[in-house]
């Protein structure tokens, strides 16, 4: 466990290196801090921390890569993403053959090798491919920064490294991009209410207006409530609590992203200010590992199937 | 005691102790027969000792985490023995009255509190004071009784105080300052409900109960050493009340919200529920509860609580009117025609989820709150 002083020092120095760094200057900024060797000493401290600040300064990393790296036993791969709004894995063994479709992240394009976690059967295993062997479309749409690819291919004789949890994988990842959210959101709170301060309209700022606070104060709500669920998912480690981290996070970023434009009116709808920067990134971030929406139709329908709530968190 | 343990031993005496400790109506029950139930369950919790954990020892409790008088609370309202905000009365009103009030006094009335032989009210709104509690006008002017007690003198009214006609006593805010002294003219003043010149008239509430009440004081005689503080301390003892009612006050209310979800799944027509709108409640139940548990653990760990709890009561407001706005979608029958005992708790519940947003502080003051406190925005005018 990272604790106290230790803690607030990793803090601090995650902190400066992303917001210094992106990409691969991050990569190997986090290389130097220690933050491979902080993944698997305090998940939790590791990935809250990075994820949080890496989604406040609108960098990229390899992060989630070494994230999923990690539950399937392989850390430093690129892992290879499930198509956008998804959560199944993105291989399917099968005829003597892998078939590919799903998303890489910047990583994936600067390595020889990516790890796809494809489903045999009933189970997962994970298989290691050449990254010359899959078709990469880079992927422009609304975050072009984000860097993200769409990949696909059909491999034969690729290599198998053994059964993976990928329900686990997921959970994890979707931790962390819970936190990533988490992070652009309380940034985006943060522009606001400086913007409402200052702005002066009818010989006072915006911020005595109380449509105005309340679209803000609704906006904090809506940010607490992912910040406990995140939380919560850290200590009872259940795949559904991950999961509905993961939706309360999306949800909440959508919240502010709502809120926050509408307060930062004119100025937070040109390119000059850095809003859009954030809205533009939680929009794909919303859609990989599960959107809220479909998250949250899944645990009802689970519930449903199983005539059964999902344990509460003891106190 | 660790919470662990308790947790077992609590658990072992309520599942051993069932056929006791369970109510003898079925359904929602009249306020009469919940305010007996909740009465016979703190009465053999407090004789049993596991009412007196997480209270302080010169208030007979047994001391410990107020973690402990947590998991009591929610313990019993998940196994639906009590009803959850009736039930939570002492955790709003006791701990401030035990900071305020001279140490006798405190060590007198809260054994009888906590084992259920009293109930206590809460006199704060009055007819032109709601939201803007500062503003309240109840009198209280200092004098001598004819038998040469010191003490107040109290007129005035109040309204939207819960279960006052069965409470032996009242917590009750007066105006001691001038009129516009606002909250620095407050006085709290701890109240015998028999004392002559008290009298109660309940109000109907939607839900068909009489809850809550219109207070009148009539020239009220109350002894100057039931001041709670200092003259002039009634809005700090106001404000210091104010964390506990949306935390140890609040928390027990997420296991109850859990239960009767789980009774909504379980009853409930195959089709007649929506997958998303279950998956969406059943979120916002959880971030409540999720929010709420972290709260609590603060308030054990010795923290201040502060406007921050206002982000747990919108949290349980929203979790509470999104369930049973469920409910009344899935179980329209029930909610809306039938009269068996189920049918009248569902409805019942549903009707009281509506003062979610109203009671404890408006939706609109918690907002009020996050945004003055919390966000820093300054003054809104």
């Amino acid at each position: 466990m990272i604790e106290g002083e230790d803690l607030e020092l990793f803090r601090q120095s995650l902190r400066r290196a992303t917001q210094r760094h992106t990409g691969a200057a991050l990569d190997a900024a986090l290389q130097d801090l220690g933050w491979q060797d902080a993944l698997s000493a305090d998940t939790r401290a590791a990935v809250s921390l990075l994820f949080e600040l890496q989604g406040s300064a609108n960098v990229i990393s390899s992060g989630l890569d070494w994230v999923l790296g990690s539950v399937l036993g392989q850390e430093g791969q690129a892992v290879v993403l499930p198509v956008l709004g998804q959560w199944n894995a993105p291989g399917a063994l099968g005829d003597g053959q892998l078939r590919v479709r799903g998303a890489g992240t910047a990583a994936l394009g600067e390595r020889e090798t990516a790890l796809i976690v494809a489903r045999a059967g009933e189970s997962h295993v994970t298989v290691e491919v050449g990254t010359a062997s899959l078709a990469r479309r880079a992927v422009g749409g609304i975050d072009p920064a984000l860097g993200l690819a769409e990949v696909t291919g059909a491999v034969a004789g690729s290599r198998e490294l053994g059964p993976a949890d990928w329900r686990a994988a997921v959970a994890l990842g979707q931790l962390a991009l819970g936190h990533e959210l988490l992070g652009a959101s309380r940034r985006m709170l943060e522009l606001a209410r400086e913007h409402a301060l200052g702005r002066i309209q009818f010989g006072r700022p915006i911020s005595a207006f109380q449509a105005v606070r309340h679209r803000l104060a609704e906006t904090l709500v809506a940010i607490e409530a992912a910040d406990a669920m995140l939380d919560a998912a850290w200590l009872d480690r259940t795949p559904q609590t991950a999961g509905m981290a993961k939706a309360a996070a999306g949800r909440a970023a959508r919240v502010t992203a709502r809120h926050c434009q509408q307060v930062l009116a004119g100025i937070g709808f040109t390119a000059e200010h850095p809003l859009h920067r954030h809205v533009r990134r939680i929009m794909v971030l919303e859609q990989l590992l599960g959107a809220a929406r479909s998250l949250t139709r899944e645990l009802g329908a689970e519930i449903l199937a199983g005539r059964r709530l999902p344990e509460l968190l003891p106190l | 005691m660790q919470l662990g343990a308790f947790r077992k031993s609590v658990d072992e005496w309520l599942d051993s102790r069932g056929g006791v400790l369970a109510p003898a109506f079925e359904g929602a029950g009249t306020l009469d027969q919940k305010m007996a139930q909740i009465a016979s369950v703190r009465r053999l919790a407090f004789d049993a000792g596991w009412a007196r954990w997480g209270w302080p020892e010169r208030v007979g409790g047994f001391g410990g985490s107020t973690l402990l008088r947590a998991y009591l609370s929610e313990a019993v309202t998940a196994r639906d023995l009590v009803e959850p905000g009736l039930y939570s009365m002492p955790e709003v009103l006791s701990p401030s009255v035990i900071t305020f009030a001279r140490p006798e006094l405190a060590a007198a009335m809260l054994p009888p509190l906590l084992r259920g032989d009293e109930v206590w009210c809460q006199g704060f709104s009055e007819p032109g004071t709601g939201s803007n509690l500062a503003s309240l006008t109840c009198r209280a002017v200092r004098v001598t009784a004819g038998s040469g007690r010191d003490g107040w003198r109290v007129t005035g009214q109040k309204v939207w105080t819960s279960l006052s006609q069965y409470a032996q006593r009242c917590v009750l805010l007066t105006r001691t300052g001038p009129a516009e002294s606002a909250h620095k003219g407050i006085t709290a003043l701890f109240v015998d409900m028999n004392t002559p010149g008290v009298t109660i008239r309940p109000i109907e509430t939607m839900d068909g109960e009489q809850e809550f009440s219109e207070l009148f004081f009539d020239d009220v005689f109350v002894p100057m050493e039931r001041t709670l503080g200092a003259e002039g301390q009634g809005w700090a003892l106001a404000m210091d009340m104010l964390p506990y009612e949306r935390s140890t006050a609040l928390w027990q209310r997420s296991a109850w919200l859990h239960r009767r979800l789980r009774e909504l799944v379980t009853v409930a027509e195959p089709g007649a529920i929506d997958p998303a709108a279950l998956g969406e409640v059943t979120e916002l139940v959880y971030a409540f509860r999720a929010r709420s548990r972290a709260t609590v653990h603060r308030m054990a760990a010795g923290e201040q609580l502060g406007a921050e709890t206002s982000i747990d009561k919108v949290l349980l407001a929203t979790a509470e009117q999104a369930l049973f706005d469920l409910v009344a979608e899935a179980l329209p029958a029930e909610v809306t025609i039938g009269d068996d005992p189920q049918s009248e708790r569902w409805r019942a519940e549903f009707l009281y989820s509506r003062a979610a947003t109203i009671y404890g502080g408006t939706a609109e003051i918690q907002r009020n709150v996050i945004a003055r406190r919390l966000l820093d925005l300054g003054n809104d005018h």
